[in-house]
């Protein structure tokens, strides 16, 4: 303890020897102090969202067992909290009928399965990357899967008003804090949110919320509205894990893709599935 | 048929428990509660997107040949474990091979673990229910 406190003494009193010497000199320090934040930030201070990021809920897909064993032990030495569990989805009695169907037919009407573009949120939870880039007015998303990508303006403009539904939306984004506040809307029926038959009218909006909690993390929270089919707002809650060393691949979903022969002969055969 | 094949019972569970990442075509043409393992050479690797597929020659206590059809992960996700194309598994490999039965389809499986003549054992796809794409 006695050793602790000397040690602090030093550098206390090192610190303030710069610092008077900096006056001394008349001058500004050359440059801040190292910034202390364990997460990294960008010029203008906000934090840093860069890099190559994967789902925590897909990481033993893509990564192996041995790779969310490591993620799981680095959340529990820093007393990390786990996400809130997910929730059904809160739908109308006609759309909760029709997304019951959808599991009845076990996925086969997944629009993914054709290779379509998965909308937002459910391909942030796929298992394959995805990079974030940010640029001082924009942050740019690029997924593996389906060589999708996002532009997200953050300089304060708005949608667009000439919007034409999509599968991923338009989005736009602002930091409340040290959170990246995305919102999405302009959407297609085209896609499912997270799961199957998880269907959505074209009333959907989303708003992501991106907090680099942790170097390694970033904390999502994803809530989506549409009074069309839910009684309310639904939330879901993911992190994202950083991949370091890691690149965007190719990835052409449709290269070979016999689901769609397999599929439409059993749609074509309606064949006589049990509801899982 | 002759094939050694034995069939297990999976809880479904494993079917069930992860809806959230359902593997796009799992529950329709796999079926979760029909596990099996069997031994052949391989006689075909597809390393193709969405997922790989590859064949092995299964020979009974008969000696009857029969050739098998295993679907995998996609490429970049074996890349990521360690797999590489055409060295990790490769035409005349030995190979033990646990997965699952398609419902329809005969002589057609979904792999979730390759085990080499070597002793490794390598995951080839996501459990019975999960995602992979």
């Amino acid at each position: 303890m006695r050793s602790s406190i000397r040690t602090w003494s030093s550098i206390a009193a090192v610190a303030l020897v710069g610092v008077c010497w900096s006056f001394f000199l008349g001058a500004q320090p050359a440059s801040a102090p190292p910034e202390v934040s364990p997460i990294p930030r960008t010029a203008d201070g906000k934090p840093n969202l860069s890099g190559i990021w994967i789902a925590n809920g897909a990481l033993m897909l893509y990564a192996g067992e041995d790779a969310a064993a490591a993620a799981r032990a680095a959340d529990a030495a820093i007393g990390r909290a786990p996400n809130p569990p997910a929730e059904p989805p809160p739908y109308r009695p006609e759309a909760e009928a029709k997304r019951q169907e959808y599991l009845a037919r076990l996925g086969i009407d997944d629009p993914m399965a054709r290779c379509l573009l998965t909308g937002v949120p459910r391909i942030q939870f796929r298992p394959l990357p995805f990079e974030i880039i940010q640029l001082p007015d924009r942050i740019v998303i690029l997924y593996e899967i389906h060589h999708a990508f996002r532009i997200i303006p953050t300089d304060g403009r708005g949608h667009p008003d000439d919007m034409e539904p999509t599968y991923l939306g338009d989005s736009v984004a602002h930091w409340e804090g040290d959170t990246l506040v995305v919102d999405v809307t302009g959407f297609n029926t085209g896609t499912w949110l997270q799961g199957v038959g998880t269907i959505h009218s074209e009333q959907l909006r989303v708003t992501e919320r991106y907090t680099r909690d942790t170097f390694d993390t970033i904390r999502y929270a994803v809530t989506m509205e549409d009074p069309a089919v839910f009684t309310k707002p639904w939330t879901l809650y993911e992190t994202f894990r950083l991949r370091a060393n890691e690149r965007i691949r190719e990835y052409e979903c449709i290269e070979s893709n016999e689901d769609l022969l397999r599929f439409e002969k059993l749609i074509e055969e309606s064949a006589p599935f049990i509801a899982p | 048929m002759g094939i050694r094949v034995t069939l297990l019972v999976c809880a479904a569970a494993l079917v069930t428990g992860h809806a959230a990442h359902a593997h796009h075509s799992f529950a329709a043409i796999y079926d979760g509660e029909k596990a099996v393992t069997m031994s052949g050479t391989v006689t075909r690797v597809e390393w193709t997107n969405p997922h790989i597929h590859f064949s092995i020659d299964v020979t009974g206590e008969d000696g009857t040949v029969t050739q098998w059809r295993f679907e995998g992960y996609p490429p970049n996700m074996l890349v990521r474990q360690g797999w590489q194309r055409d060295v990790t598994l490769k035409r005349g490999d030995t190979v033990t091979v646990f997965g699952w039965l398609a419902r329809v389809e005969p002589q057609l499986g979904f792999a979730r673990w390759v085990t080499l003549a070597d002793g490794r054992k390598l995951a080839a796809g996501p459990p019975a229910g999960t995602g992979g794409r």
